[in-house]
């Protein structure tokens, strides 16, 4: 290859350069050039340290352990009482919070994974580079899931591992339940937010159409789940409606601490809810993921059983359709 | 000898709107094609659709002879007409990062920082660069792991005449190199003593393609490359006119 090799004397006080035939040219290793996982992580960390660098990682840190700490040290001020809880009441006093925040902060991340990369015009040069659009998918929303996932985690960690110390509660079941669920909606709803992403053309668009989607997931979607069951006025009607609104409702919270202090400690099926018989014909509530992450958290409490396969198939399908829905738009959109 | 890219039929729709109209090209390898024509003519386009940007309506481009791929294209380097990069980082991680997605090590960005002479600013952020400098960084990466096929699109815009001058000898060297070129520009005094061949586009129609020996022999009483553009460019408006 030396003898292909051409040297040019710069005139304009450039340095020399070994310039090499472009037959002869120095070829990238194909197995670094060629693999999905190499550019999807390379995309993905890129991801993560621009949202490390802009603070973002932190502040959810901050936030998130800030919102568990006082979550578990004023949990029960509705029936009277302050201080740390044990785990298995912090993690009915943090489900309205995780419900309503980690939809929220997966949506905000989501959202402009896409959209503002092709409105700094920087995903050109992304794809100049030959780089497939499914790579780039699969590494943003990679990247997407990472940042929110080291938060939320660490966050998780230090908030168990004080409410362990101080309440002295070793039952750390529940608490682990909540935070592996936790993790997999906020993941989730990366994926809606990515989705949402390929189809806007700008972040404000995105950012509108994230906050109704979780509008619609957070509030609409019960609310019409409910109107759907009274108004079919069936039987079987009453029991679902205590069912749902118990997965769903804000103040079912409310209603175990409640009945924790009847019983005597322990936490059973709240007063409410006594009448209220498993049932199976609940299964179209799987369909919202967040009405399936309550559903897991305090299947317990009400007496109920998810079906593993039910969570499995409900993650798969959510995780199937997003990144397929992404990946058609995206192989469709001409930059 | 079959071409290095043939572009067969390539044709663009935008709803009504033809951007592209059974664009055939044959371009060399090893040669500089000059791709000119005024805003709208459909250049922008025709790179989209090589960079795979644009996905188009018909026709076939082929590179040496296969049809041409995302594989194909980390072979390739752009230059944008506006350079847009990730501002809050360095020129040096704003060249690794494109670096390494086409499989080059931060080595490699580095030589061509040198190259573009913009080593010494290689750890500023890109929102505190220049103009000119920040042309040089988008070249620097474009440049990346010796390209076979350079597409620049409007390089020269905006450049001061240093900036013009080292942006020519680069091209030279590439030249040299034996990278195959394909340049947008409105700039035709800075075009003319790289160019080998010329390809005229007009409201989405190529009007003229040839080497410059076969424009100029066509045209023997015009001297400059603008001269015999605005010859093609007046009658492709003449025909258009007679056309409507």
């Amino acid at each position: 290859m030396k003898n292909d090799a051409v040297t040019i004397q710069s005139p304009s006080g450039l340095a020399q350069h070994l310039i090499q035939p472009a037959r002869a040219r120095a070829t990238p290793d194909r197995s670094r050039r060629g693999s999905l996982l190499h550019h999807a992580r390379l995309i993905a960390v890129k991801e993560f340290g621009d949202r490390f660098r802009s603070g973002w990682v932190i502040a959810c840190v901050l936030v998130w352990l800030g919102a568990i700490g006082l979550t578990s040290f004023f949990g029960l001020l509705q029936i009277g009482r302050i201080g740390i809880q044990g785990y298995e009441r912090t993690v009915i006093s943090l489900l309205n919070l995780v419900q309503y925040l980690v939809p929220l902060l997966g949506l905000l991340l989501g959202h402009d994974l896409i959209v503002s990369e092709n409105e700094e015009r920087t995903l050109r040069l992304i794809l100049a580079g030959g780089i497939t659009r499914t790579r780039l998918l699969l590494g943003k929303f990679l990247g997407g899931c990472a940042t929110l996932a080291v938060p939320l985690t660490l966050g998780f960690i230090i908030a168990g591992a004080v409410i362990g110390l101080t309440s002295k509660d070793s039952s750390i079941e529940p608490f682990l339940r909540l935070a592996a669920s936790g993790l997999v909606l906020g993941v989730l709803f990366v994926g809606i937010g990515l989705t949402i992403s390929t189809f806007c053309r700008t972040r404000v668009q995105a950012l509108v159409l994230s906050l109704l989607a979780w509008c619609l997931a957070v509030f609409v979607f019960d609310l019409v789940a409910l109107s759907l069951l009274v108004s079919t006025k069936a039987p079987v009607a009453a029991e679902e409606i205590e069912m749902v609104c118990a997965t769903t409702h804000v103040n079912a919270a409310l209603d175990i601490h409640s009945d924790f202090e009847n019983s005597g400690g322990a936490i059973g099926t709240p007063a409410s809810l006594v009448r209220t018989k498993p049932t199976t014909s609940l299964g179209w509530l799987a369909a919202n993921p967040i009405d399936l992450f309550r559903a897991i958290n305090i299947a317990p409490q009400l007496g109920i059983q998810v079906p593993v396969l039910t969570v499995l198939l409900t993650v798969g399908l959510w995780l199937g359709a997003t990144l397929g829905l992404s990946l058609w738009k995206l192989s469709r959109t001409d930059l | 000898m079959s071409a290095y890219l043939q572009i067969s039929d390539l044709t663009k729709r935008y709803g009504r709107i033809c951007a592209l109209d059974r664009i055939n090209l044959s371009i060399e390898r090893g040669s500089v094609t000059a791709l000119l024509g005024p805003n709208g003519a459909g250049k922008s386009t025709l790179f989209g659709c090589l960079l795979g940007f644009t996905q188009p309506t018909a026709g076939m481009i082929q590179l040496q002879d296969q049809p041409l791929g995302d594989a194909e294209r980390a072979g390739f380097g752009y230059l944008a007409e506006r350079v847009a990069l990730y501002p809050h980082r360095t020129a040096l991680e704003n060249a690794a990062f494109f670096a390494e997605l086409k499989g080059h090590d931060t080595a490699a960005a580095e030589e061509q920082l040198k190259r573009v002479r913009l080593h010494s600013v290689r750890d500023r952020k890109v929102r505190q660069l220049s103009k000119g400098m920040l042309q040089r960084l988008g070249l620097a990466i474009a440049l990346c792991g010796q390209p076979q096929l350079l597409l620049l699109d409007e390089p020269f815009n905006g450049l001061d005449p240093a900036l013009l001058d080292t942006l020519q000898l680069i091209l030279s060297e590439e030249r040299e190199r034996g990278a195959t070129l394909l340049i947008s520009t409105h700039t035709m005094s800075a075009i003319q003593p790289l160019a080998s061949h010329v390809a005229v586009l007009l409201q989405g129609r190529l009007a003229a393609f040839g080497s410059v020996e076969e424009l100029r022999a066509e045209h023997p009483e015009l001297e400059s490359l603008e001269d015999i553009y605005q010859q093609i460019a007046r009658r492709g408006r003449v025909g258009e006119e007679v056309f409507t």
